[in-house]
């Protein structure tokens, strides 16, 4: 990606299924090497969000630029710069790690697709089973080469949706292991979780979504935890849209 | 254009390699167009009626009901766990997903005809070989028609939950042009027309086929779209 100061800038941003408004005018900007991580109740829209900053649904009004592309126009330059994980694991059942990681890596066209797919699975630590058909894997390996397919052709941007639902506390701990490496490595995040621990211990920023909208948008910093989780359970209890917060 | 070629073969690779390891698709395919020819056989009285005027519209159902089957198997591979999200984040043109969807389809159902043309001749007692090579090429037309909008209407339906009913109810009104000039081209064929003859069906059944793939270039993206 080239040097730009936002790898993520959103104006306005609406996006509506009929009546219902799953975004409803969201703006915020995420430096690159940010990590944002956005709660939100079930239904708040943080999916939709994370599907149009990706491309993979268009917004019905405002601006989306991920990466220097506006996300409307559809470029498929700028799916080199992003990657995504997601509760469903984009992975094909009856193909093996290695037989998943080639085509992604082909489909990328990426030069000696083999050669980096046996390495993204060693950095993922499935080596041992890179032969077994992903039928046979459970919740936590399926994260695991979820994660390796995102990163094989080492995007600058990262999307996670809910990456940690239906982990265990080992599986949980190596994601978090994973995404601290690749925070560590500058690449730009945005998160949306349930879990408030996991999401506040390695993001930048923290965002509330309810609603459609932002309700807050604060640096890490800024946050008091203990008051952040009281607001977040009455979002979610409630389901109505937060006044700005003042700290 | 290389990488685009490459990506459809990655596509059709991908299809492959999953029909070796599970071999569920060219099964139920073949299966049921043979079903479907034996139900025919023995409730037809071939002593009574000429076998090449019947034969060709029989063939045809089989492999447009097995294909059928076929095209719901194909898309839905993409649909379980989220795939086709992974495919539509690949830096690819999204009619590299159709092109790659749509060879293996053909590769497949081209496949299963191969297996139930020796089977129609037996049990209809037809002569095929001496009419091989037309037979061929007319059955190359009529599936690539069905394929090239099979696959599109394929891609739209998978995201139903009636996609079972929906795609042949989508599918088999707009492939009437394929079907009659497939069914009269096969039925002349047999009678011994040769295929510089009925040029008027060949050209209406390529036309359709190159108007389906036109169509599914210019839709594709939309249809693939959330």
């Amino acid at each position: 990606m080239e040097s730009l100061e936002n790898a993520i800038e959103v104006r306005h941003l609406r996006k509506a299924f009929g009546t219902l408004k799953a975004v409803d005018g969201i703006d915020f900007e995420l430096k690159q090497g940010e990590f944002l991580t956005v709660f939100g109740p079930n239904g708040a829209g943080k999916t939709t969000l994370i599907k149009i900053l990706a491309g993979l649904t268009r917004p019905s009004s405002g601006t989306a630029k991920v990466a220097g592309f506006d996300v409307a126009e559809g470029h498929p330059e700028m799916r080199k710069e992003i990657g995504i994980i997601s509760h469903a694991t984009a992975l094909y059942a009856d193909l093996t790690p290695l037989e998943n990681l080639i085509f992604f890596a082909r489909m990328h066209g990426l030069k000696q697709p083999e050669d980096r797919a046996l390495k993204v699975i060693d950095e993922v630590g499935l080596s041992p089973r890179r032969n077994d058909r992903v039928r046979t894997f459970s919740r936590g390996m399926l994260q695991r080469l979820s994660i390796a397919r995102a990163v094989l052709h080492d995007p600058a941007i990262l999307f996670l949706d809910e990456p940690f639902t239906g982990l265990d506390l080992h599986a949980t701990n190596v994601l978090k292991e994973h995404l601290q490496r690749l925070h560590d490595r500058h690449r730009t995040i945005l998160m949306t979780t349930h879990d408030i621990s996991c999401g506040l211990e390695m993001c930048d920023k923290v965002a509330l979504q309810v609603q459609g909208k932002f309700a807050f948008l604060e640096n890490i910093t800024d946050i008091d935890k203990d008051q952040f989780e009281s607001i977040y359970f009455d979002a979610v209890r409630d389901n109505q849209f937060a006044m700005k917060i003042d700290f | 254009m290389n990488l685009y070629l490459n990506q459809i073969a990655a596509i059709v690779w991908k299809d492959f390699v999953t029909e070796l390891k599970t071999r569920e698709l060219l099964s139920a395919m073949f299966i049921f167009a043979l079903l479907v020819i034996l139900i025919f056989i023995f409730s037809i009285n071939l002593s009574i009626v000429k076998a090449s005027e019947v034969g060709p519209g029989i063939l045809w159902v089989a492999f447009l009901f097995a294909g059928t089957i076929g095209l719901n198997r194909s898309f839905m591979l993409e649909k379980e766990n989220g795939c086709l999200m992974g495919l539509m984040l690949v830096p690819a043109d999204r009619t590299t997903i159709y092109f790659g969807k749509l060879i293996s389809n053909l590769i497949f159902l081209s496949i299963m005809e191969l297996f139930i043309l020796p089977l129609f001749m037996i049990f209809f007692n037809i002569d095929l070989l001496s009419h091989l090579g037309p037979l061929l090429v007319v059955v190359f037309l009529g599936t690539l028609g069905f394929c090239a909008l099979g696959t599109l209407l394929s891609s739209l339906s998978a995201n139903l939950k009636t996609r079972e009913i929906m795609l042949p109810i989508l599918l088999y009104p707009l492939l009437i042009p394929i079907i009659i000039g497939a069914v009269r081209m096969t039925g002349q064929i047999l009678d011994g027309t040769e295929l510089a003859d009925m040029m008027k069906w060949v050209g209406l059944t390529a036309s359709f086929d190159i108007i389906y793939i036109g169509v599914s270039i210019m839709t594709i993206d939309h249809i693939l779209e959330e």
